[in-house]
């Protein structure tokens, strides 16, 4: 009996790993090898041989020298600028996105009538928020005639120029909130799959909970901060993780490797600025996530 | 006091519908500014009264966009939704199995390879782009082709390149969805399981016939996920597959800024259009994108409704 348990064990182990097989070969054929190569290629000088392979002549660090002092972007500008200007704008696009995602969700889980077409809408931004459509939809003549013709954003000038003479806001609030604004419907593009997460987690919230902190007493504004985002916490987590990675894939770094493998030819740069761009998501990610233990999303368990 | 009461709600329902009609214009609005010239005729684009309604009402861009961008062969869009369902097939399979292993099996080296999963995810595909070009440009397992047939094979430019990468869980996003399926399997009770093993079915067998249909909400949303994303994705499409029948990447190539003046031309050839203006190739450009979108907001609408109402179970949560 004991025999044919363990038998069954090891058994169910190699059925199990079977399962990821395909992934794990995967993984060494299309992520392991490229990552290695794209490693080497960045210490070496690499130059395409005669039969069209490829030579290696081992360099040092002498790419990620040459990336940052003598080498410039498409725009003729210096990689630390931009790694500088994308980082900055990811870092401020990253909560609005998440916050303003987690509102949408919030929106679409409140009871009212007609919400069936309201979340046909809010979560459109799966399908429009691809790549390809954005890249159009952001400056197309069509939107530039619209926009001309109805005086810039909606008056988000306008708006800016309210609040800064009837309210206290210094300017540089102001200025921040007109940016923010201005680029509303670039952002709104983006929050698709994480108004889905949210939704996800809202759902799955048991009632219970409410019903508890409404018998005690907490008011709507206790019940969201003592009740929903703790209980949100590990989906927090996820939707930023998957908005930093989101705004990395489409950040002009990646087209900066594009332009340096394939339109200069040179292959070893190209691949020490896939390094500095990995080591910077990485870097980026760490931060955040020290970031959100710090306000006490993720909780030491 | 019920007055006031019933002026208080008043106003918060005008506020809330207000604030819910204004999200929805913003997310629309980026299609809505795409309508107006792609519905005018080409003839009179550049009429300075008209922006949000067509001066004169045509649809002669889309047939341009049928003989120009498609050819004239409308079965390029009928590829590409093939193309997108059969990657979406392929990786809700294979995402599956692998995202079951790593719930409900505990076999050695599980821990290394979830973490493993979620650090692919992790690095941004374009900075693999040189490598898993050359990799590809120069393809060879372990090896084995170099034995067998004496040098290694070009899959740069062939389809087969990209189902590849599918089957083996590098396609679009995939670690994602590897991630997402081990979420939900580790959720579902493990009683189901158990039971179906006691009544002597296999491994294979209880994952089939059960745990693989039981996964119904979290295969509806990868799906739509995969298929939107195989269906827009000009990433891999475009290195990998650049001359296939990928309705994506086709408008991309045909509206870069080089082609404005052969497209203008080609529009005057045809349609007759001014020739002091430039505008019939953004015209086109957005005809072009609208077409495309057509089919993927067809399909969407069709499923949104039941990922929605199961997404609590559907494993993103975890």
């Amino acid at each position: 009996m004991k025999k044919y348990k363990l038998k069954y064990k090891t058994r169910r182990k190699i059925d199990g790993f079977i399962f990821v097989l395909p992934w794990l070969i995967g993984f060494i054929m299309f992520f392991f090898i490229p990552i290695k190569n794209t490693i080497l290629y960045s210490l070496n000088d690499v130059s395409v041989g005669k039969n069209g392979g490829i030579e290696l002549t081992f360099s040092g660090i002498s790419n990620y020298i040459n990336l940052f002092t003598s080498e410039v972007m498409t725009d003729s500008k210096p990689l630390s600028q931009l790694l500088t200007t994308e980082n900055i704008s990811i870092i401020t696009n990253l909560p609005l996105i998440v916050i303003f995602s987690l509102f949408l969700a919030i929106i679409a889980n409140v009871k009212f009538p007609g919400r069936g077409i309201v979340r046909v809408i809010f979560f459109l931004p799966i399908v429009l928020g691809l790549s390809l459509i954005t890249n159009w939809t952001q400056n197309s003549t069509g939107k530039m005639l619209i926009e001309s013709a109805g005086g810039g954003m909606f008056g988000a000038k306008m708006g800016a120029g309210i609040l800064l003479q009837y309210t206290f806001l210094p300017k540089s609030v102001v200025n921040f909130l007109a940016v923010v604004i201005a680029d509303i419907f670039r952002l709104i593009t983006k929050t698709g799959v994480q108004t889905m997460i949210f939704l996800a987690g809202l759902q799955s919230i048991s009632p219970a909970h409410y019903e508890v902190a409404k018998i005690e007493g907490a008011n709507t504004y206790d019940i969201f901060w003592k009740v929903t985002i703790p209980l949100l916490s590990n989906v927090i987590v996820f939707a930023v993780i998957y908005t930093l990675i989101d705004l990395f894939l489409n950040s002009t770094i990646a087209e900066e490797v594009y332009n340096f493998a394939f339109n200069e030819s040179k292959i070893g740069i190209g691949s020490a600025l896939s390094v500095v761009y990995i080591g910077n998501v990485l870097i980026l990610l760490l931060v955040v996530l020290f970031f959100l233990k710090v306000v006490k999303i993720i909780d030491d368990k | 006091m019920t007055i006031s009461k019933k002026a208080m709600k008043l106003i918060s329902t005008v506020f809330f519908g207000t604030l819910v009609i204004s999200i929805c214009f913003a997310i629309l609005y980026p299609v809505l500014t795409l309508l107006p010239m792609a519905f005018t005729d080409l003839r009179e684009l550049g009429r300075p009264n008209s922006i949000w309604l067509p001066s004169v009402f045509g649809v002669n861009s889309f047939e341009f966009v049928f003989r120009s961008v498609m050819r004239g062969d409308a079965t390029i869009m009928l590829k590409s939704l093939a193309y997108a369902a059969s990657i979406c097939f392929i990786q809700v399979f294979m995402s599956a199995m692998a995202g079951y292993a790593l719930a409900r099996v505990n076999f050695t080296g599980r821990n290394l390879i979830f973490f493993l999963v979620i650090f692919t995810f992790l690095v941004p595909r374009q900075s693999l782009l040189i490598t898993q070009y050359l990799n590809f440009k120069h393809f060879d397992v372990f090896g084995l082709f170099h034995l067998i047939l004496g040098h290694d094979i070009d899959l740069i430019n062939k389809p087969v390149t990209l189902y590849l990468l599918a089957i083996f869980g590098f396609s679009v996003n995939q670690s994602l969805f590897v991630f997402i399926f081990r979420q939900f399997f580790l959720g579902m009770p493990k009683e189901l399981e158990e039971a179906s093993l006691i009544d002597g079915a296999g491994f294979y067998r209880t994952y089939f016939k059960i745990m693989f249909p039981n996964a119904l909400p979290t295969i509806l949303t990868v799906g739509i996920l995969s298929f939107v994303w195989a269906y827009g994705d000009i990433y891999y499409t475009n290195y990998f597959n650049t001359d296939g029948p990928y309705f994506g990447v086709i408008i991309d190539k045909t509206f870069k800024d080089a082609n404005n003046w052969y497209i203008n031309n080609q529009a005057r050839q045809w349609f007759d259009t001014a020739t002091t203006n430039n505008l019939a190739f953004e015209a086109l450009k957005q005809s072009s994108i609208l077409t495309f979108l057509v089919p993927l907001l067809i399909i969407y609408f069709f499923v949104q409704r039941k990922i929605i109402e199961n997404l609590d179970r559907a494993g993103i949560v975890g």
